[in-house]
């Protein structure tokens, strides 16, 4: 009997399945296929087979770690969201995936990880919230780092002065995807007529994120309210295919006590652990500056041992 | 890939001493940079605006954005494909306002496709295949330099190259899996070109010289990846028509490899 393939992501938030982009994308994919797959919603990605998130584990104890193997994988064993396709469909498919992933991919980034407000007040909060102690004090600011270089390198490193030039300019042809994107959607319900293909579950997680979260600072977000279709195909793909994810949203506050409750016998482990600490911090000092000292206590008890032998010889006697 | 588009000035009217630059076309130009002045050249041509291909051995630090090709026209100087159209747009001249929104919208997508897998998988073979590179590559590419500034320039250039390639996940590619890419890539195109003369019906745009560019260039100057566009009997047939629609016609000369 072969072993159910399961995949590690990141657990759900803001109103969405998961959080993070590439696994909201794999996740999504699966609904449409309804592939059997076993879901791991975590918040630790050393948990996940590969330390990174998503991760799918095959059947054959085989680790897949990138959204496009990933969908590859699930279109080999069968389930296939595009095998309706035309060819012409599939070209079409490829171009686009390559229009967001050039100019849509890289503004996302930059709205949830680079952009000061949004980093601090929606990201950073998730991430602490939701990872363990004390991975969440230093895993954020790292994701943070890896992900403005990689925006680095793909746009090219920004003269000082240009800087802000560059961001306008990656932010104005984002908002020509999207404009891009919702003419090409058309009145359809999805991107290939009433079926969803892999195309709309890439389009679909790049979307949802942008619309669902509640961003203090969010340009793109409101260029694509303005979008109807785009709004009305995201929702409609949302209600179809995740219908008590929106039942989630209360539960988020539960969420982060979810994991707490996993990670409880660790939190026990390392209150114990630092109220030891603590303890073994306060007498170092103690003895080291002399607040208690053990020299002038000896002279002070010295009756007292003598006064012990002396009972202990009472007692003999 | 972004493109960094300059203020552009009022329409003035095209001049006649208009240039484009490049690298020096017989021993230092690689395949990527040919790929892309072919592309320019041919939109241009298109368009029916002059233009004079100049090479220069340090075409790339001139250009504004650091990539190459870029045309000087008038006091203006703008490279790239892409601020190069909407720059010609600016000057009234356009190859794509007859097209719908819907088709607007798979042009830049094509365009993308192209410069998301074409244009990477040329720079993968230049840069990170070792016996292009050794071959090939290093000694072009720092041709124009004495020892030892050539071998400088070309081991920075790679290794900045092989950084891109790893953050984009092509660092971990074979060159068998690049080239299964560069099929897929080929075959959209050829399902998209269909049995029309241009890719979108009668009337070229900049899609066709993007394609026609990297493309023809890949014919001319590659074995592997050649193999692949070969195995598309439309592809090659739109290249020839360009060629001899939009080069030969004119006897620009800036050509000179025929297909075969």
């Amino acid at each position: 009997m072969a072993a159910p393939t399961e995949l590690f992501c990141w657990a759900g938030g803001w109103g969405l399945p998961s959080v993070d982009l590439d696994s909201l994308t794999v996740l999504t994919y699966a609904r449409f296929t309804g592939a059997p797959l076993k879901v791991h919603k975590i918040t630790n990605p050393w948990r996940s087979p590969s330390g990174t998130l998503p991760a799918l584990r095959t059947s054959h104890r085989e680790i897949i770690t990138t959204p496009h193997k990933i969908i590859t994988h699930l279109q080999k064993e069968k389930y296939n969201a595009d095998y309706d396709l035309s060819a012409r469909q599939r070209a079409d498919t490829l171009a686009f995936m390559s229009l967001v992933e050039e100019k849509l991919l890289p503004v996302l980034i930059h709205t949830f990880w680079v952009d000061a407000k949004n980093y601090v007040e929606v990201t950073r909060k998730w991430y602490a919230e939701a990872m363990p102690f004390p991975l969440n004090f230093f895993l954020p600011g790292r994701m943070q780092r890896q992900r403005m270089e990689h925006l680095q390198l793909l746009c090219g490193e920004p003269r000082p002065e240009n800087e802000e030039e560059l961001e306008k300019e990656l932010y104005q042809e984002a908002r020509e995807c999207l404009t891009l994107l919702s003419q090409r959607l058309g009145s359809q319900k999805f991107f290939f007529g009433d079926a969803p293909a892999s195309l709309d579950a890439f389009v679909f997680s790049c979307l949802a994120l942008l619309l669902q979260t509640k961003l203090p600072s969010g340009k793109l977000q409101a260029h694509l309210r303005g979008l109807h279709n785009l709004c009305a195909y995201c929702s409609h793909i949302l209600s179809l295919y995740f219908p008590w994810e929106g039942a989630e949203a209360p539960p988020p506050r539960p969420a982060p006590t979810g994991p707490d409750t996993e990670e409880e016998p660790y939190r026990r482990r390392s209150q114990v652990l630092s109220v030891l600490a603590g303890l073994a911090a306060m007498v170092g000092y103690a003895l080291l500056s002399g607040i208690v000292s053990i020299q002038r206590a000896a002279p002070a008890r010295s009756p007292g041992p003598r006064a012990l032998s002396m009972a202990e010889e009472d007692e003999e006697e | 890939m972004l493109r960094r588009s300059i203020c552009l000035a009022t329409a003035e009217p095209w001049p006649e001493n208009a240039t484009l630059y490049q690298q020096l076309k017989e021993e230092q130009i690689l395949l990527s940079d040919n790929a892309a002045s072919l592309a320019v050249q041919a939109f241009l041509q298109m368009c029916n605006l002059p233009i004079k291909v100049v090479c220069r051995s340090n075409a790339e630090y001139m250009s504004p954005s650091g990539k190459v090709p870029f045309i000087h026209v008038g006091n203006q100087v703008v490279s790239e494909l892409g601020p190069i159209v909407q720059f010609v747009k600016a000057k009234g001249h356009s190859l794509s306002d007859g097209l719908d929104e819907v088709q607007k919208a798979e042009m830049k997508a094509y365009m993308e496709l192209v410069n998301n897998m074409l244009l990477t998988a040329e720079l993968y073979l230049q840069w990170c295949d070792e016996a292009t590179v050794r071959e090939i590559t290093y000694a072009r590419y720092g041709s124009p330099y004495p020892w030892p500034l050539n071998h400088v320039l070309a081991y920075q250039k790679q290794w900045e190259i092989k950084r891109k390639m790893k953050a984009i996940g092509w660092g971990s590619k074979t060159l068998d899996q690049v080239l299964e890419d560069v099929d897929q890539c080929c075959q959209a195109l050829s399902q998209r070109l269909g049995t029309q003369p241009y890719f979108f019906n009668k009337q070229p745009t900049e899609l066709d010289a993007l394609v026609f560019g990297h493309l023809y260039t890949i014919l001319t100057t590659t074995d592997e990846l050649s193999e692949k566009v070969k195995n598309y009997s439309n592809l090659l047939a739109f290249c020839r028509r360009i060629e001899q629609h939009y080069f030969e016609d004119h006897a620009r000369g800036g050509i000179s490899v025929r297909l075969s």
